[in-house]
């Protein structure tokens, strides 16, 4: 596969690079649960940002190419002795031929720093690995690593508007779906009206005009997504928090109700559940496995909210979604217009600005 | 690499720029060591895009866990801005009023080239004449409300310089870096209306504006003081002194992301479009951004050595003429002391007396907010469309017994996006994000679209911006134990607010809630009018802590050494070649939101080094 290599800009790589990774002090600071005790990643701040990805533009149409991402890989040799080669591999690229990493100066002087630049579609899910002086490494600093079938451990990263399952089973999403379209406005009357003629329009809508439009606009306008993206990337330290009460959910659902499978169970069944979180008692809930459900369900409330109102980008509000249903709820029937023009500050083709370029 | 030159100026930021600005202007080398990156607008990349985006999440992002030792919020969640510091990495440390220690994101700017310019709102107010002397207007005065010691009249201080000498400074700050607004109706003599027009305020302003009049017209039934459109830092035209363009609708430019965001447009004036990109071609101008100023070293008085790290952590020095010190009041003076740490010349110098980083200042800061009684679409607004003086007056301060007063705008562009008003919903500032909605159990299915409907373009606050009762143990100190990502010590913030500050507070939170109710009461529209409430920071949960972003003293300038740090040309007292000219100087905090008084005492001091080199 043919990927576009850019050169890296090293005032792009530095500005992204200082705050995050310079530093003289080891005390694991940024370990808040997603790291073992001697991890050296608990030690740099939000290391989930790399590779640094972004938005690109070949400078003459953002909108031409809205679909696809740049990926930036950062090396940092913290050795006193600077590495002969760096190099990557990786599914965004031929698997069988490394690409060299280059070294980032400062005033002329070598950084420690190595970093490159590839175009990547966007909604898409890599793995990859770095070769230092020929030996093939996980990257140090991306928190993301995942084994293989074949029991080989390597990195990951995801681009943004990413879709694919990263965090659950299919059992545990959908748990998380019904526990996430509880919380939304759009399980009420107006709310589905307003859900099944919006995934006709978008269906209907030419696809390339509002990336990605091509997976299923579900009662959580994708908020289920953005909690998976978002605790495979930014906020893993709260996967666990989700591992453990969707299975304690699971159990509790599977006690209450034998013959249905959770995900199936009545809307009714899911609000008893709910409020019963809300005050922090669960029956049939084991609470030396998690003792407060509570938590859970403040953590769950924050995360769909968001999933379901943020830039689509991060993988919720797919097709702009939430913000549509707030445009279209809040309408002036006098003059015709919304009370929540969304569309006019965002970038097209999402939204309609002229002048900002996302 | 090039390691000397005339002037080196630490922070890029409205206390820097401008004296990079005009330094280099007039032909003299300069460098620029910016702890924070280089992020550009649109026009300024190759690829035509900005490094700041419309995005809710980017500024205020995604939740991280307070780890640093020792402090009571220990393992609580806070979310902060891409370009803010981590507060783990280098936390503000603060005592509560339990006494233990906190670690706050509260008291930084930004660190980005631009510095808080970036993220800023933009409100770009004067400070009046009367701000300048509340020694002189408070000597004598036995009206003074809850001040029973006789703090105000012992601490107040008159600035060494009065309005009308800074005034042709604040003309040459509003043409070069680009201001809209009105001078109509603003107490403050303007010798040039150098402001652009404004553009259309929001139509959920017209509340404000109607409660001011009315306000303005009771407080002064003969002359009414009224309301002015809000200066503001965003040009609504082509800005010729920086080549800024607008857009061909510049109405367009009224996103609501705005306070906490950088433009990506580069329509807001942040110092970085506005001065310094501007000077960015010259040869004699250089700014190295990522790069930290752990110390500066001194020979006798002279500041002979700025000791800093590169983007990869590698110590280096650069030599300068002149320093100026300009990285916001906090991290100015834990710079001082830190460099005190390491030179004891260096101490005794900057020690000359205790005053350095006493007299530390915010702002006294509140208001009130309603529910209005029709729908507007507030996600298209700039910060703030209406002001008033008319709680400034001499008159008014005397009627209340107060010691200063304040200026009074209307907020438009909070509550306007969805994830702010989530992450707003109960809470009081950056440290307690999130907490009111997850603590609302109602908000869920029935509940959370009433809550949408309940505050969607319908929210309206008005604000108060006011002066501070200078006190001596409101200080910055070194923390004893706690260190940074540099393994140095942080600041330590200790302040209490005065009996009269939160006097003052109650008072303008009064004529706030006037403004809301006059404007709000006396419509009718689909809904009806809420009250929510109103009041004083200093009512907050964690009121020691606050600071609005205004970041004030602890060097203050003055004329006599004994009683101040810098002269009145802001250098310090027993240095040939060290000033500081971030918000650090003030000794008193100023009725408005401060920037643009930051910027206009640079021009001046920016002057006075000319003459130097």
């Amino acid at each position: 596969m043919a990927v576009q290599v850019l050169d890296p800009d090293p005032e792009y790589v530095l500005n992204h690079c200082t705050k995050y990774l310079a530093r003289d002090n080891t005390d694991p600071r940024h370990n808040f649960g997603q790291f073992g005790s001697d991890d050296t990643r608990a030690s740099i701040a939000e290391s989930w940002r790399f590779p640094l990805i972004a938005t690109y533009s070949d400078g003459t149409s953002s909108k031409s190419n809205y679909a696809v991402n740049q990926v930036t890989f950062v090396y940092q040799n913290r050795g006193v002795v600077s590495p002969i080669s760096v190099g990557v591999i990786g599914t965004f690229a031929t698997l069988y031929e490394p690409i060299p990493l280059r070294p980032i100066q400062f005033l002329g002087e070598n950084t420690g720093y190595f970093a490159l630049t590839v175009i990547v579609p966007k909604a898409e899910v890599h793995f990859y690995k770095y070769l230092v002086n020929n030996q093939y490494i996980i990257d140090p600093i991306n928190p993301q690593r995942v084994t293989l079938d074949n029991n080989k451990t390597w990195s990951r990263f995801f681009t943004q508007f990413c879709t694919q399952p990263l965090s659950f089973e299919d059992w545990e999403y959908a748990i998380l779906q019904r526990l996430v379209a509880h919380i939304l406005p759009f399980r009420t009357r107006e709310g589905q009206n307003f859900i099944d003629r919006y995934y006709n329009i978008l269906d209907k809508q030419d696809k390339a005009a509002l990336f990605p439009s091509a997976y299923r606009l579900d009662e959580s306008v994708g908020a289920t997504n953005y909690i998976d993206c978002i605790l495979a990337r930014e906020e893993n330290h709260h996967l666990i928090d989700y591992k453990i009460c969707i299975s304690e959910i699971n159990q509790v659902l599977r006690q209450r109700n034998p013959f249905i499978d959770p995900q199936d169970i009545s809307v009714e069944m899911y609000a008893q559940l709910y409020n019963e979180m809300a005050a922090n008692t669960v029956p049939g809930w084991d609470y030396s496995k998690y003792g407060r459900p509570r938590y859970f369900w403040e953590l769950l409330r924050r995360h769909t909210f968001t999933g379901a109102f943020s830039h689509p980008k991060y993988g919720g509000n797919i097709g702009a979604a939430g913000w549509a249903y707030l445009a279209e709820r809040y309408f002036d029937t006098a003059t015709k217009t919304t009370l929540f023009n969304w569309q006019r500050a965002i970038e097209s083709p999402l939204g309609i600005n002229k002048d900002y370029h996302g | 690499m090039q390691t000397r030159f005339d002037v080196i100026i630490i922070g890029s930021g409205a206390g820097g720029a401008p004296i990079a600005y005009t330094l280099v202007k007039a032909g003299k080398s300069v460098l620029i060591l910016e702890k924070g990156p280089l992020f550009k607008p649109q026009y300024q990349n190759t690829n035509g895009l900005s490094d700041f985006k419309r995005d809710e999440l980017i500024s205020d992002g995604t939740e991280k866990r307070v780890q640093v030792p020792g402090v009571a919020n220990y393992g609580e969640g806070f979310y902060s801005s891409h370009v803010e510091p981590d507060i783990n990495d280098e936390p503000h440390v603060y005592r509560g009023a339990d006494g233990q220690d906190r670690a706050t994101i509260e008291g930084y700017t930004a660190q980005v080239v631009g510095g808080g310019t970036q993220l800023y709102g933009g409100v770009s107010l004067r400070f009046t004449p009367t701000d300048f002397q509340l020694q002189s207007f408070n000597a004598g005065r036995t009206d003074l409300k809850n001040d029973p010691d006789g703090d105000v009249q012992r601490e107040a201080r008159d600035w060494p310089i009065s309005y009308d000498e800074l005034e042709p400074y604040y003309t040459q700050a509003e043409e070069l870096i680009g201001f809209n607004g009105t001078v109509d109706n603003q107490l403050k003599r303007f010798s040039k209306d150098n402001y652009q027009p404004p553009l259309e305020p929001n139509p959920i302003s017209r509340y404000a504006k109607a409660g001011m009049e009315q306000l303005g017209r009771e407080l002064n039934p003969i002359d009414p003081i009224l309301p002015y459109r809000t200066p503001l830092a965003v040009i609504t035209r082509d800005h010729p002194p920086s080549g800024r363009k607008v857009p061909t609708d510049p109405e367009t430019l009224k996103t609501s992301y705005v306070n906490r965001y950088g433009c990506p447009l580069g329509a807001k004036s942040n110092t970085w479009v506005a001065l310094l990109s501007p000077i960015s071609d010259q040869p004699n101008f250089e700014i190295r951004a990522n790069c930290i100023v752990t110390h500066l070293e001194c020979d006798g008085a002279r500041i002979n050595r700025v000791m800093y790290r590169d983007p990869s952590g590698r110590q280096l020095s650069v030599e300068g003429n002149l320093v100026v010190v300009a990285c916001s009041a906090i991290e100015s003076i834990r710079l001082l002391k830190l460099s005190a740490r390491f030179n004891s010349e260096f101490d005794q110098r900057i020690n000359q007396n205790d005053l350095l980083g006493r007299y530390f200042l915010t702002h006294c800061f509140g208001g009130a907010s309603a529910l209005m009684p029709t729908r507007n679409d507030k996600s298209m607004a700039l910060d703030a469309d209406w002001a008033t003086d008319c709680c400034a007056t001499e008159d008014f301060l005397k009627n209340n017994g107060l010691w200063a007063g304040g200026a009074i705008y209307n907020n438009t562009s909070d509550q306007a996006l969805p994830l702010s008003i989530g992450r707003n919903h109960g809470s009081q500032d950056l440290d307690t994000l999130w907490k009111g909605f997850i603590d609302d159990t109602r908000l869920a299915g029935q509940g959370l679209a009433d809550f949408l409907d309940e505050n969607i373009g319908r929210g309206l606050s008005v604000s108060f911006m006011a002066n501070q009762v200078p006190q001596r143990n409101n200080r910055i100190e070194l923390h004893p134990t706690i260190s940074d990502k540099w393994n140095r010590p942080v600041a330590y913030i200790i302040k209490t607010w005065h009996r009269h500050d939160q006097y003052l507070m109650d008072t303008l939170a009064g004529m706030c809630g006037k403004i809301l109710k006059y404007g709000g009461e006396n419509n009718t529209g689909e809904f009806q009018f809420l009250f929510e409430g109103q009041g004083g920071i200093f009512n907050a949960e964690n009121a020691l802590a606050r600071i609005a972003n205004h970041i004030l003293g602890g060097a203050r300038f003055g004329t006599d050494p004994r009683d101040s740090v810098l002269d009145i040309h802001c250098r310090a007292w027993n240095f040939d070649n060290l000033y500081v000219t971030d918000g650090s100087f003030m000794p008193t905090s100023g009725g408005a939101n401060p920037t643009l008084t930051i910027q206009a005492n640079s021009f001046r001091v920016a002057d006075e080094l000319l003459k130097r080199l």
